[in-house]
């Protein structure tokens, strides 16, 4: 633990430990996990707040993840720009997200965010198909995913405009219970 | 259990065989055979069978009277009921014969009644829940069996100790022990029997009722250490004895799920390669399994576990290369087997009870016992559960724990294990017997019946039968993607790691090794639920249509009008008639008898939402003759069967019905699949000359796929990527072919009225299917004259013009699919198939076209004139029932010809061999 103070200033804990739902043990933990993503580039000082991103290539080169359809729409939706690249602050959201301790709505919507593939507020058709296509990896036909998207869509659509508002999709998570209580990982 | 111990004769029908039976065949003996007798009375030849085949059938009369009563059941446990019956039924044999017969012997239960309950509950065991609470699971089963076994049994001593047991029962620490081990383990066969009727949530039952299961290992070990120890009497125990104890709980708890998992491997193994023995695959199924529990037993490991492992371990590959017949047929044997085997267990018990001969009744024991199992219980499971929520995700609640505690049942493995006590080293034999029949009555009997009121005070959460919705499917797997992938990003290897390994591991290894090149292929669970949502949708709407259509009002007020073009769920097809813009009712309208009405609407239903799925893996070598035949059957068939659903209802839940509807409709559809595939595969292998049509078929599907998806105005996916797919798919599975049309043989025929009805449906298919013209190159007449004659009004005069008067009111945009189909069918009627190429293009001019109507969703197409009815054709006098699926199809069909899709289609007409018009229009 000496080298805590050597990483963060006590105010940079602080305030993470504001923004997230970590413990400062924890914390550290996620950040070393962070510094050992891309060692060379992330400096093992943080006091001055040094502009550091893991550019994308890094994480989702990571062997464990090359089979996630998800692993790049996972690191752009929580990335600040979009692009991917993450600073420790997006790692920490990340994280914190998943936390056991996020509300379900904060959750929700994440979960939103990360189906919304063109990012415009809905889940439209589009979006939807890039998700069928990557869980299937490829093994339905163009038409049978549009077929279960219409259905997706049509299933869970309150107010029939075609595309699932947060709203829509808020409602349709949370109509299932257990749905959102899975959503989290203990770290 | 020391079922090594078992002597193995006699076995099979120790229990009922044991002795002549007086009461039933006072004759069987005594006549002398004096020359050729006319008459002869072989009792003894078929005694023990028909014995045995006696005492099933007095079991399943008694369950049939059992449930004549609803009431009755609803309150009362079945296990219950049997048991009492069996009290009833032990006690007039004690009357008669003046001796306690037929028994619940040991070898018969551990060899024969338990396997199939186990196999049953192992094999359709919902995996996924198992493995979520599989640390709860294991936590119950082996802390808390050992908790409940040592802390019984040490109860139990200190009453003795205490004074509170009669100083008749000699018994020392080690038998209290060994009392304790066989009767703390919660009991498989009580626990199913109970929680089936409770209905608590899925969770909740998956923990006890996996933890009935696993805790057999358990159980195993303690009974046979704290046994062997009692014979060796406790002076002579060692420290090592103590170690090898402990040792052997991981011995035969992991050997018996190796040798599960090694029987499954097997099982999946050699169903891979039974594509042209379909006969023998359920076979396969239970010899496997059984092996491998007698492999277990024989090597005195869990063999619980082991069938357990088995069938958790093999289902997934064996259902995927199984023939969808073979998979009904191990259902439903599985099912009955257990369901027979239980129903005996629990009456030999309640008849094993009389024999007092056994018996030697101590209060204190028995009190003692009851009390010490019920609170040890509920102690156990407070105390494990605290620990668990520390780590569980979605913790355990009060509520949870009380019925946990409460549904802790003892049963018939605990009364065998007693049985096989040794008496002349377990002296108080007698007394262990008597209460471990008190025990195993009180929990069925008293917390049997006590619990659903329980479960409803409590407010217990139950098992929601809410539907399955693709949504769900959807977000499951998305969840576990992200939650992996999150997982492996902080480089924490939790649950969802592990998952996702395996998941990958079983995809790249397993399942390429295990699974049926084709059945692999089919194999996505997303589009599996779409499939089965869209059978449900269509089944439930003929029921709702047929009640609903025969009163006047033909809404459906709970489905919203919805205005959209490319309208392919049934769910979909249901707003639309709901919103009153239903034309294909105003069609039927005219027609006079409500039951016309009502069959032509079904039809169009179940064509145009059930088979969307797969179309392109529809056989095609129906003629429409034999489909029109079909349909009509079919309809006739499905109306029978809802209006006999509805009226049996009383008795049969809804939920059963529609389970076992959906199920006749999945085998049908699969079936098709798997045909739909040889035929394709053919097609791949010889080009010779019977072959072209296919082939010009598989292509026309691909632009029908194509042009499906440019219907419908968002989507712009070329056609040659869909051809493309299909193409792919087809040399994958090339190499299969021959087989595979075996595999179709195979499928055909034995259902037949209801592959009959797939057929039908997926021919006459109104949706926009996938594949466009399903018929295309059998084109026998029928269809032209089917266009005469409304299947309603065979034999009328004033049908032709009924006909083209209606042509004109149109329809969802689902259906166009039936008339691209049959205006193809009716062009190749016209000329032979390899001269079509040319034609495709053209569209020979409709008569009716000006009459078409505005199809009510504003569909983008210009309503073509595509097909001319040929007139002279109308008299062929086709039958009704032929005539009957087409036509109100391709009335409705008719608008939707689009003007887009031909041009789409004629670039790849030149290349077919056959090239048949066929529009499609809409999105599929």
């Amino acid at each position: 633990m000496g080298n805590k103070q050597t990483v963060f200033t006590h105010e940079q804990l602080e305030a993470y430990q504001d923004c997230t739902f970590f413990t400062r043990k924890e914390i550290m933990r996620l950040f070393y996990r962070y510094q050992d993503l891309a060692p060379q580039l992330v400096p093992l000082d943080y006091t001055s707040c040094p502009d550091v991103k893991v550019p994308y290539e890094l994480i989702g080169s990571m062997p464990e993840l090359k089979d996630n359809p998800f692993r790049q729409r996972i690191a752009q939706v929580f990335s600040e720009d979009g692009d991917g690249h993450m600073t420790l602050d997006n790692f920490l959201d990340m994280f914190s997200v998943m936390s056991e301790m996020a509300p379900r709505d904060l959750k929700a919507y994440y979960a939103f965010k990360i189906y919304d593939f063109n990012n415009d507020g809905y889940i439209c058709a589009w979006d939807l198909e890039q998700t069928v296509t990557k869980l299937t990896r490829g093994e339905l036909s163009a038409e049978e995913v549009s077929l279960v998207c219409e259905r997706v869509l049509d299933e869970a659509d309150g107010d029939h405009d075609g595309r699932l508002s947060l709203e829509d999709f808020q409602n349709m998570i949370l109509r299932a219970p257990d749905f959102l209580s899975t959503f989290h990982i203990r770290i | 259990m020391l079922r090594a111990a078992l002597p193995l004769f006699g076995l099979p029908l120790a229990g009922a065989a044991a002795t002549e039976e007086p009461t039933q065949e006072p004759r069987s003996s005594g006549e002398p055979p004096a020359g050729l007798a006319l008459f002869r009375w072989q009792w003894h030849e078929v005694e023990a069978p028909y014995l045995v085949a006696l005492w099933i059938l007095v079991a399943s009369l008694a369950k049939i009277v059992f449930h004549l009563s609803r009431k009755v059941t609803s309150l009362v446990p079945e296990s219950c009921l049997l048991i009492l019956l069996g009290l009833v039924l032990g006690g007039i044999v004690l009357a008669v014969a003046k001796k306690a017969e037929y028994q619940l012997e040991p070898g018969t239960f551990f060899l024969f009644l338990l396997p199939p309950i186990v196999l049953d509950s192992g094999y359709f065991m919902p995996s996924r829940l198992f493995f979520d609470n599989l640390g709860a699971i294991l936590t119950y089963a082996v802390v808390g069996t050992l908790w409940n076994a040592f802390t019984t049994g040490a109860a139990l001593w200190g009453l003795q100790q205490a004074g509170l047991v009669a100083p008749r029962v000699q018994a020392s620490l080690l038998d209290f022990l060994l009392f304790g081990s066989l009767i703390s383990a919660v009991d498989p066969v009580a626990v199913l029997a109970v929680f089936e009727e409770v209905h608590v949530n899925d969770t909740l039952f998956i923990i006890v009722f996996g933890e009935s299961l696993l805790n057999d290992a358990v159980t195993v070990v303690l009974y046979k250490v704290c046994n062997s120890f009692v014979e060796m009497g406790s002076a002579n125990v060692q420290a090592a004895d103590y170690l090898k104890g402990v040792a052997s709980l991981f011995v035969v708890s992991l050997g018996g799920a190796a040798v599960g998992l090694v029987f499954a491997f097997l099982l999946a193994l050699t169903t891979r390669f039974t594509k042209r023995v379909r006969i023998i695959e359920p076979l396969l199924v239970f010899l496997l399994a059984y092996a491998a529990y007698l492999t277990a037993e024989m090597a005195s490991l869990s063999a619980i576990l082991a069938v357990t492992m088995c069938g958790l371990g093999c289902k997934k590959y064996v259902e995927a290369n199984i023939s969808h017949k073979s998979r009904t047929a191990v259902k439903y044997t599985m099912k009955t087997l257990a369901s027979c085997a239980e129903t005996v267990i629990f009456m030999l018990l309640g008849i094993s009870a009389v024999d007092s001969s056994k018996w030697a009744w101590d209060s204190g024991l028995v009190l003692g016992t009851l009390f010490f199992i019920l609170f040890f219980r509920a102690l156990g499971v407070v105390l494990q559960t605290w620990v668990l929520n520390q780590f569980r995700l979605v913790p355990l609640d009060k509520i949870d724990q009380v019925v946990m505690s409460y549904g802790g049942l003892r049963g018939a493995v605990a009364f065998a294990l007693v049985i096989l006590l040794d008496r002349t080293k377990v002296p108080a034999k007698d007394y262990f017997v008597a209460t471990t029949i008190v025990v195993v009555f009180f929990t069925v009997i008293v917390q049997g019946l006590t619990i659903k009121p329980l479960v409803k005070w409590l407010k217990v959460k139950r098992s929601e039968h809410h539907k399955p919705t693709l949504n769900q499917e959807l977000h499951e797997h998305t969840f576990d993607h992200i939650l992996a992938a999150v997982e492996d990003v902080v480089g924490h290897h939790g649950y969802h790691y592990w998952r996702d390994r395996w998941e990958q591991f079983d995809k790249k290894y397993l399942s390429q090794l295990l699974m049926r090149r084709s059945a692999y292929r089919i194999r996505d669970q997303i589009w599996d639920v779409y499939y089965r949502l869209n059978i449900r949708d269509a089944i439930s709407f003929v029921d709702q249509g047929g009640h609903i259509l025969s009163s006047t009002g033909l809404t459906l007020p709970s489905m919203p009008s919805r205005n959209s073009v490319a309208e392919t769920s049934v769910t979909n097809l249901l707003r639309e008639s709901g919103s009153g813009a239903c034309l294909d009712l105003q069609v039927i309208d005219t027609v006079r008898s409500g039951r016309d009405r009502e069959d032509a609407v079904m039809h169009h239903l179940l064509c145009g939402g059930l088979y969307k799925p797969r179309r392109r893996d529809r056989a095609e070598e129906q003629s429409p003759v034999a489909c029109y035949q079909r349909l009509s059957s079919r309809l006739t068939w499905i109306k029978h069967f809802w209006y006999k659903a509805s009226c049996s209802r009383h008795f049969i839940s809804e939920d059963a019905q529609e389970r076992q509807d959906k199920e006749i409709f999945q085998q049908n559809m699969k079936r098709r699949l798997e045909s739909f595939k040889s035929t394709k595969h053919n097609i791949c292998l010889n080009k010779s000359k019977p072959r072209p049509r296919k082939t010009s078929r598989k292509k026309k599907d691909g632009l029908a796929n194509t042009e499906a998806t440019n219907g419908k105005p968002p989507r712009d996916l070329g056609f040659q990527d869909t051809a493309a797919v299909i193409l792919t798919v087809e040399s994958e599975e090339e190499e299969e072919s021959d087989s595979s049309e075996t595999e179709k043989e195979d499928d055909e025929g034995i259902i037949f009225v209801a592959r009959a009805t797939s057929e039908v449906l997926q021919e006459g298919k109104v949706s926009g299917s996938l594949e466009v013209c399903p018929s295309p190159r059998i084109i026998p007449p029928s269809p032209t004259c089917a266009e005469k004659e409304l299947p309603w009004k065979s034999g009328q005069g004033d049908l032709a013009v009924y006909v083209s008067s209606e042509t004109t009111k149109i329809v969802p945009v689902d259906m166009q699919a039936g008339w691209n189909q049959s205006i193809s069918s009716l062009e190749s009627l016209a000329s032979p198939p390899c001269t079509q190429a040319p034609t495709m293009t053209r569209v020979p001019p409709c008569p009716l076209a000006a009459e078409e109507p505005q199809p009510p969703f504003d569909l983008p197409y210009d309503p073509r004139p595509s097909f001319a009815f040929p007139p002279s054709l109308a008299k062929a006098g086709r039958s009704r029932s032929e005539s009957s699926a087409d036509i109100p199809q391709q009335q409705e069909l008719q608008p939707l010809m689009g003007h887009e899709d031909r041009t789409h289609l004629s670039p790849r007409a030149a290349n077919s061999h056959w090239c048949i018009q066929f529009n499609k229009g809409g999105r599929l």
